[in-house]
């Protein structure tokens, strides 16, 4: 595992991987710091260059905007109330009131302290687990694909904010659009409407146009975003001994739900995030002080957002199953690049696969050392009013997704991609479920076709194989427990409040 | 922005988003009706659309139920409307343009077209600022990227 290690470092400390490794950090704290651009957003514009680059760089560069994101995210919500990314909503809890009270320094501090250590755990959780996954993957057959995809899109639906009943009915409509084109098996076409069609929709097309075009349909009009104040001191960034030492808890507490979710197929940064707070303030003895600055409520789910999106890693590494809509995107980009993700990958790719995972490991330290000396361009850049943003965004999305197939009807798909996810979400639909059950879908269909075929119909195997029927637990035990907490939520009992998560 | 604030939500908004969902699955199921469906140990290409389609219709019909039986849904701020018309329209010219006149007129005509979707536009500072963005757009997709997208085209 050592070795395995020091080989991908050998490979990221080459000066042409180091610069993606660095390139993919830094745009992705860019993007994570502006709020309305995210990491989707962003890979979907630079999947097309990434035809250019060889895999291993490719991933690299992707792969940091991602986890570049979730550090850059945190500092719009403190400084401005306003989530870079979904995974940072929480962050504005308890880091706005400390930027209020005049501790911006501080807060941003602890959220890159934070994030740093949740990534780092994160990451080594990623090497200790990669072998041992990897062996446990060789021995996956259809029914544990099947099962395992079933595991995933429920989660995705059940655990996390939003209605559940909607959540799952968005994960069906995205199995929907990826049905659309030549049948895998057979070759058959399946709402094939337009010549254009037959090779299926587009991801780049879906994902721009659910999470890019609808965003800036909603706030092109509106105006008057705050303008951050900030007067950095040294002496106000460290924390006092006391709270550095409250801070030990909440940080490994933190990376372990984080290092949970993202693991887990279906859930990533973002849930993590919530849960982790969630957590926090539950065992809290002093619950009343969260969201009103208290440095836990803070440093939590920072670590857990960013312990995610390293062991969201692991499934999309080992098993080819993406955990998220991001990671749907990054799967997209291998398989672009002609690389089929799987647990072959290790085996096949061990360069590209220990590359990839050390560049976490540079990344992340990257990313600590930039934070902190570049807070005054992050502030700078927040100063830029969305509507000098939002033409820019527009011209990329279109000629992202042109020059991705060359095809007019793409950019014609993403704009009504754009204005159905903008709906969408007026009527409390999540778009994330969407493009999760539309990169799912088809291996659902397929591994589950195909294990029909080879068992002949018996539903039996599914319990039979044990790695299955293990995966068949935890779905029902995630069944039973959202069904208890449903039931629960709606009767409170008689003289204390309902529950609300998060 | 806000055109009409229901306090109370007609029955017709709250069974929109139900409604809705109701018909992408049975509009699904029409059209996926002649597809070869096979058996369970040989299914056809039809099958598993048609039993998504069964599950949307069955959740859309959950949905219909507890949407019209609640009383607190769909606080519909009104839409967009002006973001709405105005990046369809930049988008559409992009589309429209970009394999007739190229890259850059495409690239021009989408800048100026979107900044109206802000309520604030001047014309001025749109032209000013839709040069400086295509500028920087031909440099980054043509002069660095190296797109292979002509940035004009000779009409014909």
């Amino acid at each position: 595992m050592i070795d395995q290690f020091l080989l991908g470092l050998s490979v990221v400390l080459q000066p042409d991987v180091l610069i993606y490794a660095f390139a993919g950090v830094f745009i992705g704290q860019l993007i994570g710091v502006l709020p309305g651009i995210g990491a989707i957003t962003a890979i979907s514009l630079l999947l097309p260059i990434t035809f250019y680059l060889d895999a291993t760089a490719s991933m690299i560069l992707l792969a940091g905007i991602y986890y570049g994101s979730q550090y850059g995210g945190s500092i719009a919500s403190i400084l401005l109330n306003l989530p870079g990314t979904p995974s940072s909503v929480v962050t504005c809890l308890d880091g706005y009131p400390l930027a209020q009270n005049g501790r911006a320094g501080l807060a941003l501090f602890v959220a890159a302290f934070s994030s740093f250590i949740g990534g780092m755990i994160g990451v080594s959780i990623l090497v200790l687990a990669a072998i041992p996954m990897t062996t446990i993957a060789l021995r996956f057959g259809a029914p544990e694909y099947a099962m395992l995809v079933v595991l995933g899109l429920l989660a995705a639906s059940l655990i996390g904010t939003g209605s559940q009943l909607r959540s799952f009915a968005m994960v069906l409509v995205g199995i929907a659009l990826g049905v659309v084109g030549a049948d895998a098996t057979t070759g058959f076409y399946r709402f094939v409407a337009m010549p254009e069609l037959a090779d299926g929709i587009s991801l780049v097309s879906l994902a721009m146009g659910l999470f890019g075009v609808s965003e800036i349909i909603r706030h092109a009009t509106h105006h008057g975003r705050p303008t951050p104040r900030l007067n950095l001191k040294i002496r106000d960034i460290l924390p006092t001994r006391a709270e550095a030492r409250s801070l030990g808890g909440p940080i490994l507490r933190g990376s372990a739900i984080g290092s949970f979710f993202g693991a887990l197929p279906g859930t990533g940064a973002a849930i993590a995030s919530f849960m982790s707070y969630a957590t926090e303030k539950r065992f809290s003895r002093t619950p009343g002080k969260f969201g009103k600055g208290h440095l836990p409520g803070l440093s939590a789910p920072e670590a857990a957002n960013n312990a995610a999106s390293q062991t969201g890693f692991i499934p999309t590494l080992t098993l080819g199953i993406p955990g998220d809509a991001v990671m749907a995107l990054i799967i997209g980009a291998l398989i672009l690049n002609g690389i089929i993700p799987g647990p072959r990958l290790m085996v096949d790719q061990p360069l590209l696969f220990w590359g990839v995972i050390a560049s976490f490991f540079v990344g992340n330290i990257i990313l600590l050392l930039i934070n902190i000396p570049l807070i005054r361009l992050w502030v700078l850049l927040l100063r830029i009013p969305y509507q000098k943003l939002y033409p820019i965004i527009i011209v990329m999305i279109c000629v992202g997704v042109y020059s991705h197939r060359t095809s007019v009807v793409d950019v014609v798909l993403t704009l009504a991609f754009g204005i159905v996810g903008y709906l969408m979400k007026s009527y409390r639909f999540e778009p994330a479920p969407v493009l999760l059950g539309f990169v799912l879908g088809p291996l659902l269909e397929d591994n589950f076709r195909r294990t029909m075929l080879i068992y002949r119909g018996d539903f039996l195997i599914f319990v039979e194989r044990p790695i299955s029927a293990g995966l068949l637990a935890c779905t029902t035990a995630l069944i039973v427990f959202s069904v208890y907490s449903a039931i629960r939520n709606r009767r409170p009992p008689a003289g204390l409040p309902a529950k609300n998560e998060h | 922005m806000t055109p009409d604030n229901p306090q109370q939500p007609t029955a017709l908004s709250r069974a929109l988003s139900g409604g809705v969902l109701m018909a992408v699955g049975i509009g699904m199921l029409v059209i996926g009706w002649s597809y070869p469906v096979g058996q369970l140990t040989q299914m056809g290409p039809g099958y598993v659309p048609r039993a998504i389609a069964i599950f949307i219709c069955v959740m859309a019909a959950t949905i219909l139920v507890i949407d019209l039986r609640s009383t607190d849904v769909a606080r519909s701020d009104g839409l967009h409307w002006r973001g709405l018309i105005f990046v369809s329209a930049a988008m559409l010219i992009f589309a429209t343009l970009v394999d007739v006149a190229g890259l850059v007129p495409s690239m021009f005509l989408a800048v100026a077209v979107s900044m109206f979707a802000d309520r604030q536009a001047k014309p001025l500072t749109v032209l000013i600022y839709t040069v400086l963005a295509t500028f920087a757009g031909w440099l980054l997709f043509l002069v660095i990227l190296e797109l292979p997208i002509p940035a004009f085209r000779r009409w014909s």
